[in-house]
């Protein structure tokens, strides 16, 4: 099973954390990402702050299950070309592929866990809504 | 099970795409098998109105003014 792939023009402005942008077969591909984005209404950083023990990043995902029955596949390239002009991308972020050609196994495990801290300040606003 | 699968001519033209993440997959040609799985979490604290609500609030009250 290999097709030849014939890209003309492939523009991509970011490709980021764990993702792969493919031209031509491949075999297995495998990826695992995760993240942890903090964001704060007032600069701080602590890189050991929070670590790395969250649930998300723990706990299994549970897979959507391959089937196993036997499957007498024939493929018969009649045209083994694959023609693409042109593909414009801005992003491709948190274990994703870009693939322009044939590939057996895709696996792709992304985790994100985002955490924004504001100021305690809600007694004071909810002070000024009742004044309202 | 069999299967009798025939690859013609593939042409594309032009794509555009703003954004592929999360464990996503644009494929051109052909797989066996994907197996693809996201996570996303964001806690209850996202939800707290910080003072950048009340400094409106506060516009409006000189606008009232």
């Amino acid at each position: 099973m290999s097709r030849l792939s014939v890209v003309h023009l492939l523009r991509a402005n970011a490709v980021v954390f764990s993702s792969v942008v493919q031209v031509g077969d491949s075999q297995h591909i495998r990826l695992s990402g995760r993240a942890l984005a903090v964001q704060r209404q007032f600069e701080y950083v602590d890189s050991n702050e929070f670590p790395l023990a969250f649930p998300i990043f723990t706990k299994p995902i549970p897979l959507s299950p391959v089937d196993h029955e036997h499957v007498c596949r024939h493929t018969l390239h009649d045209c083994p070309l694959i023609a693409v002009h042109s593909i414009r991308i801005i992003g491709v972020s948190s274990t994703s592929v870009v693939h322009i050609g044939s590939t057996k196994n895709v696996e792709a495990e992304s985790r994100v866990k985002h955490i924004r801290q504001l100021t305690e300040r809600r007694e004071q606003h909810a002070r000024s809504r009742r004044s309202d | 099970m069999n299967m009798t699968v025939v690859n013609h001519h593939l042409s594309v033209g032009h794509i555009a795409i703003g954004g592929v993440a999360s464990a996503s997959l644009v494929l051109i040609g052909d797989s066996e098998t994907i197996q693809l799985a996201s996570a996303f979490d964001t806690p209850p604290e996202s939800l707290i109105i910080g003072p950048f609500p009340q400094k409106q609030n506060n516009k409006k009250n000189e606008e009232k003014r």
